[in-house]
């Protein structure tokens, strides 16, 4: 048991190790390399997965999403409005944009949770929609349809992270953060989100308090989305309703698929050769809407499973997912059998 | 002669004036019974009667339109299902319902933890997973044992929640004739080992005779009779409620 135990583990370490490894190997480029397209490309892939972390938290507990972008912008214009008061702070404007989304999320999610299938999706997408309208309508807070420009350069420890190498390293360092908090959370709760994933009725009939973990999840989602919303503002300076739309909640619902629901590794390569197409196609003209198109069918038709779901089912590494241990005589019956 | 609502009477569960409605339509009205401690009641009736409706109001599923459940001396009316199953009122389901993609140990071992029990209650339901040859297969997904097997997993994990009421929702649907015997194998240990006291929905009137003391049939959202299935069975409109005539006996063709 403990051999089957700890390899248990160890497969639910490898793809949060995997991710944690590669967001930390983005602080290595700017040492090695001064190019601009890359760092911008860095940062959007970064972005994109921390957004696509979010949908993917929901997709464990089998809801689809459409509010990562609102959460997303109440992180980013709270990061906006407070450097423009002089609280530049990286430590405390990283809090601020996870605690605040999560915070709205509790008493939105006590609110919406209880709905299912399409009806949670379009509630979602009209909570985006809903948003929108707010940051057009609060001009004296939001700039309105302006949004918020001239945002300065953020503070740690009194640095000021005015240039390109320290936007990437604030992103990477804010990836590595959601990357933590999300396997944090799947790690301590995954058999509950499994549960609630698979058949939510039979885990309330067995005990769970499923709404409880929902919300749970929910306010880590939007705390994600936040932090998503925090580096997209620092990436651009600035922030505007054009960032946050129900629209941009497809594409980052679309790295979460098609890299792969099944463990958190998915969301990120999903993000990675997604954004990497769209720059790529983006210079083939009028033909790039429809080839980004043409690689999602294609995906999705070979890899049902979501990119990583399909290389593991290729690998087929077969292993219990119960870290319980039962007593002697029943494992030595199974043994035996 | 006592009511089911008589505070005298000791009950595990205590149903009182019960109705469900969805909108205009009726599923039962004014339903009471009572489940004594170690028991187990049988609740026979068409198709429709809303046997499994019943259940699901119970069981806090659904909100009853109308009177109230007792568990013990608790009254759990509209409480969710899964404070209902943490005070011990623990459901099992008419279809298979278990986590396919999961392991055998692995559907165990969320019923053990959801239902905050510990380590040592793997001890107690090990004799069920041995009596149901589910050991050898600890380790196979959910979905790729049979069906049987399936639902037979699915009463075993209610019983790992170890629970004071269970409510089986037609346990030997869909099972073999020789298959059906783990029923009686599971509610024993049910009984004598868990003290359970168990509410059988069932269509399969040699089980009802054979599990259950005591009987309830249930037609168009009324009890339309209560007592000893062997006499109850016999009965002209039992028989007419179940086949629509009085030629047919109801015993064993349900």
């Amino acid at each position: 048991m403990t051999g089957k135990r700890s390899a248990s583990l160890r497969v639910l370490g490898r793809a949060e190790t995997a991710t944690i490894l590669v967001f930390a190997l983005v602080f290595v480029v700017p040492i090695v390399s001064d190019n601009l397209f890359v760092f911008s490309l860095l940062n959007q892939i970064l972005i994109a997965s921390m957004a696509s972390l979010s949908v993917y938290v929901m997709l464990r507990m089998d809801l689809l999403s459409f509010a990562t972008p609102a959460f997303m912008a109440i992180g980013g214009y709270t990061v906006a409005i407070a450097s423009l008061r002089g609280l530049t702070d990286v430590v405390f404007l990283t809090l601020a944009s996870f605690v605040l989304p999560a915070l709205v999320a509790l008493p939105l999610g006590a609110l919406i949770l209880r709905l299912r299938g399409t009806y949670f999706v379009l509630v979602t997408f009209v909570l985006t929609e809903i948003l929108q309208l707010i940051l057009f309508a609060t001009p004296n807070w939001t700039g309105g349809s302006n949004g918020i420009a001239g945002i300065p350069a953020l503070t740690l420890f009194g640095l000021a992270l005015s240039d390109n190498r320290s936007v990437l390293y604030l992103t990477a360092g804010l990836a590595l953060l959601a990357a933590l908090i999300t396997a944090a959370v799947m790690r301590r709760f995954h058999r509950h989100f499994a549960a609630i994933e698979e058949n939510e009725v039979l885990a309330q009939s067995l005990g769970l308090g499923v709404w409880r973990y929902k919300l749970l999840g929910f306010a880590t989602a939007a705390g994600l989305g936040g932090i998503a919303g925090f580096a997209l503002v620092n990436m651009l300076l600035t922030a505007h309703p054009s960032s946050f739309t129900a629209v941009a909640a497809i594409d980052y619902i679309a790295y979460a698929i098609i890299g792969g629901r099944a463990s958190m590794l998915g969301p990120v390569v999903g993000s990675t050769i997604l954004v990497t197409a769209t720059n790529f196609f983006g210079g083939q003209g009028r033909y790039s809407q429809g080839l980004y198109g043409l690689l999602i069918i294609a995906v999705v038709l070979i890899a049902k499973g979501g990119i990583v779901g399909t290389i593991a089912r290729i690998f087929h590494r077969k292993t219990p997912t119960t870290t319980d241990t039962v007593p002697d005589t029943l494992r030595a019956g199974a043994e035996g059998l | 002669m006592m009511g089911p609502g008589d505070p005298t009477l000791s009950a595990e569960l205590r149903v009182e004036g019960l109705a469900k409605r969805f909108g205009g339509v009726r599923v039962f009205q004014d339903l009471s019974f009572r489940l004594g401690p170690g028991e187990v009641l049988g609740v026979i009736g068409p198709n429709g009667a809303g046997k499994t409706t019943l259940i699901n109001v119970i069981c806090g599923q659904l909100p009853p339109s109308a009177g109230h459940v007792f568990l013990g001396k608790s009254d759990i009316t509209g409480r969710s299902p899964h404070a209902v199953s943490g005070m011990g009122l623990v459901r099992s389901f008419q279809q298979t319902n278990i986590f396919r993609s999961a392991t055998v140990r692995e559907n165990v071992a969320r019923a053990i933890r959801f239902s905050g029990r510990g380590q040592e209650s793997w001890s107690r339901v090990e004799p069920l997973l041995q009596e149901f040859d589910l050991v050898s297969r600890l380790d196979e997904e959910g979905d790729k044992l049979p069906y049987g097997l399936q639902k037979m997993l699915g009463l075993v994990m209610a019983y790992a929640t170890q629970p004071k009421v269970l409510l089986l929702d037609e346990p030997a649907a869909g099972l073999e004739h020789r298959e059906r015997a783990r029923i009686d194998d599971f509610l024993r240990h049910a009984r004598l080992i868990q003290g359970c006291s168990v509410l059988i929905v069932e269509h399969d009137m040699d089980l009802i005779r054979r599990l259950c003391p005591r009987i309830l049939v249930i037609d168009a959202g009324a009890i339309l009779a209560e007592g000893n299935p062997v006499e109850v069975l016999v009965r002209p409109d039992v028989i007419r409620a179940y086949l629509g005539s009085e030629d047919e006996e109801a015993g064993g063709r349900c």
